[in-house]
């Protein structure tokens, strides 16, 4: 979600007008625009699966989301002089802007004491993610279905869940997988 | 002379003229002119759509093919009028219809249109060729489908930035087979989803396409499939751009792209992933014209990689995450540019998200063609206008927004008089002009002074007293538009000069010192102004004493009287 802003707006006198005018409206007489947010900013912390939703989805819904929230003062303000249709826009997106998802986890390569580090949330698919490990490790990583013609030099893809067991990658739809993945790795072919 | 020319010679000469003022310059002239200028006149332009009535339009032009109708006060895009004011489109086509005017098209901001509109447009005119609708309200996609269904000429369906609501209704399918005429197609403000096969075979059969724009719903591998079959597209709008870059959809989208060589003009990008956007770095150097003003998900760095490629634009139109170092990449790179409009990409400011004065400076640096401008930032100084001025002397529109409205001058503790001052005097051309910074009466002094073609000013939280308001009323002859909000310009200021409003096509004032009296007592003088008070106070017995602040006026000249469709808390004086 975005931000909660507290923004402080001084109220001025509206004593100044020389006529006995009654101001049956509460407005006062010009009041400045709030500036840059003095007081705290404090964006909430979401959990893994809104920011997936954030991150992979169409169009971000706000269902985990609190809506943008300003005080009524802010909204009254009309400041600064964008269009509706654009502003909408940006409070949607404005998570997108100050943080974007990472899902950092490890890679170990079987017979490898040293892993890597992938940010899984810079694929989209199995695809992306299967190529990627292959540049990374120089080998080739099969499809949890296919058949090597020789066990030579292959490697399968396997994920440790959140309940601490070893599973195949790739049966699961891909955002499911990154709900549950907790660190990779990649085995020979011709063990499993 | 030309008064023994038959008259087919002189409509003939005429239809060399087309400019609307031109057009109205002939009309003056002599009766035998007007009377063939209003029989030959095609397009007309309306500023105010209550300026004048449907009925009184007709009967001048009764040739009449193409209208273009302005309803709302410009600050209605930002939510200062209320819902209701008016602007209603309907009583308009109804007139047109009822005297079977050969309407062909229809060009409208910021009205209202339902969908019985529509439905009733596109049933009365056979030869309807164009709808433009621009920020405008109040339909539906079933009101699309009718315009799809109805309409068999149809060449032109452009929606800009409308608020549309979604009815699921397919409305793209409702396109006949045997609809293969359209040039234009723009629905990227529309939120739900359409029919992409629909889409497809539309444009497949469209082999005159040549602007094509998509909403958020239309993914990458349809976006492909689309541009093999319109390579002629010359003006393109991205929906979704998100996909594996490993993928084969991405693969076959980059190859495809590589053959778009007429694309001149990119937008949209709702939806993007940043590996994506390499996929168009080669359409990128024949660009003139770049829109990512809703490309809210495209980081800085992004940007800027992006913008190196773009050397030929002429427009750009772009967020300010782009920040002080990637305006001065555009400056080096867009050296043609003439159109530079950037946006907030938080509405309340991130300082992360900035660009300054340094920005600007670099941009007229680069840029010496540089005649339009909006430009959103955390702050200016004087000497940043002063040096901007000197740069580029060919603005014609000029408009700047400090994000914190009443910021000084951040190096000087001054205000912004001079800076835009010297916009002014040396911009001699500026027709529009939009203020913000602290300013005291000392800029207004300038502007009426120098700003001799000015047409259109926005001046919020400015100025110190009437005397202000009266220096820009005096000294601006070609004033036409003045919208003013939350400044202390009051009675005297009003109606000091009654007269000037007649020359003018509308004035705006908000949250100023104005009351209910002097609204009244101008109205009084001035028979052909409409005097319109919003009174959106809950209280209903509530009158409108003559002492009385006066929150919201609208005043316009008008040849309709009063309006009979005013909402309750319109108060035409």
């Amino acid at each position: 979600m975005g931000t909660l802003e507290q923004i402080d707006v001084p109220h001025t006198q509206s004593s100044s007008s020389s006529s006995s005018s009654i101001d049956s409206n509460n407005h006062p007489s010009r009041t400045p625009p709030p500036s840059s947010p003095s007081s705290s900013v404090c964006r909430k912390r979401t959990d893994l699966s809104t920011d997936l939703r954030l991150g992979l989805s169409i169009s971000p819904s706000s269902q985990s989301q609190p809506p943008f929230n300003s005080t009524p003062r802010e909204e009254s303000f009309n400041w600064p002089p964008i269009k509706s249709i654009l502003r909408s826009t940006l409070v949607g997106k404005q998570s997108h802007l100050s943080q974007r998802p990472s899902l950092f986890v490890k890679v170990y390569m079987e017979g490898i004491p040293i892993g890597r580090k992938l940010n899984l949330m810079a694929h989209y698919s199995y695809d992306g993610l299967v190529k990627t490990l292959g540049h990374m490790f120089r080998t080739t990583i099969l499809c949890p279905n296919s058949q090597p013609l020789n066990s030579g030099n292959f490697h399968v893809l396997t994920y440790e869940d959140q309940e601490g067991d070893w599973m195949m990658v790739g049966d699961v739809p891909w955002e499911m997988f990154l709900n549950s993945v907790k660190r990779l790795k990649i085995t020979r072919a011709d063990r499993c | 002379m030309m008064n023994y020319f038959p008259d087919e010679v002189i409509e003939h000469i005429f239809d060399y003229v087309v400019s609307h003022r031109d057009r109205n310059a002939l009309s003056l002239v002599c009766k035998s002119w007007y009377r063939i200028e209003r029989c030959t006149r095609q397009r007309v332009f309306i500023g105010n759509c209550y300026s004048i009535t449907p009925e009184r339009l007709i009967q001048r032009f009764p040739g009449l093919k193409s209208l273009t109708l302005k309803g709302k006060p410009h600050f209605a895009d930002f939510s200062l009028v209320p819902y209701g004011w008016g602007g209603f489109v309907y009583p308009w086509i109804e007139a047109l219809a009822k005297r079977r005017v050969g309407l062909e098209e229809l060009r409208l901001k910021r009205m209202v249109v339902s969908d019985e509109s529509l439905e009733l447009l596109s049933r009365s005119f056979t030869n309807f060729k164009s709808l433009v609708l621009v920020s405008c309200e109040g339909f539906t996609t079933d009101g699309l489908a009718a315009v799809a269904a109805n309409c068999r000429y149809l060449r032109e369906l452009d929606l800009q930035e409308n608020e549309v609501e979604d009815h699921k209704g397919q409305w793209l399918s409702c396109f006949p087979d045997s609809c293969t005429s359209l040039v234009s197609l723009n629905f990227a403000c529309l939120k739900g989803e359409v029919s992409l096969g629909a889409l497809e075979r539309l444009v497949a059969r469209s082999p005159n396409l040549k602007s094509l724009k998509l909403n958020r719903s239309v993914p990458l591998d349809a976006l492909q499939r689309i541009l093999t079959r319109a390579p002629q597209l010359a003006d393109l709008g991205i929906g979704s751009l998100v996909h594996d870059p490993e993928s084969e959809a991405y693969i076959k989208l980059k190859n495809t792209i590589l053959k778009c060589k007429s694309i001149t003009s990119l937008s949209g990008l709702l939806e993007v992933a940043p590996h994506c956007l390499a996929a168009i770095y080669p359409i990128c150097p024949n660009l003139t014209s770049l829109n990512l003003s809703y490309a809210a998900g495209i980081q800085g760095s992004d940007l800027i990689k992006l913008i190196r490629h773009c050397v030929k634009l002429q427009r750009l139109w772009i967020m300010d995450c782009i920040g002080d170092k990637g305006l001065g990449v555009v400056a080096q790179t867009c050296t043609d540019l003439q159109e530079l409009r950037v946006f907030p990409s938080v509405p309340f400011g991130n300082p992360a998200a900035n660009v300054t004065e340094v920005g600007l400076v670099a941009i007229s640096m680069g840029c010496p063609k540089l005649h339009s401008l909006l430009y959103f930032c955390h702050q200016m100084t004087n000497a940043a206008l002063i040096t901007v001025a000197k740069n580029c002397p060919n603005f014609i529109r000029f408009r700047l927004c400090i994000l914190d409205a009443t910021k000084p001058d951040p190096d000087t503790m001054q205000p912004l008089d001079e800076g835009f001052g010297a916009i002014v005097q040396s911009c001699r051309r500026l027709r529009r002009l939009s203020l913000s910074g602290q300013l005291t009466d000392q800029v207004f002094l300038y502007i009426g002074m120098y700003a001799e073609k000015l047409e259109m000013l926005s001046i919020a939280f400015a100025g110190d007293s009437d005397k202000g308001m009266l220096y820009v009323l005096n000294g601006c002859k070609k004033l036409r538009k003045l919208e003013i909000r939350d400044c202390p310009f009051g009675d005297m200021a009003l109606l000091t000069d009654v007269g000037k409003y007649e020359t003018m096509r509308s004035l705006w004032m908000s949250s100023c010192e104005v009351t209910v009296g002097a609204c009244k007592l101008l109205a009084k003088k001035m028979p052909r102004l409409n005097v319109e008070i919003f009174n959106e106070n809950e209280q209903e017995d509530c009158s409108l004493e003559d002492g009385q602040r006066v929150e919201k006026m609208y005043l316009y000249r008008t040849l309709a009287g009063k309006r009979k469709d005013a909402p309750e808390y319109v108060w035409t004086l």
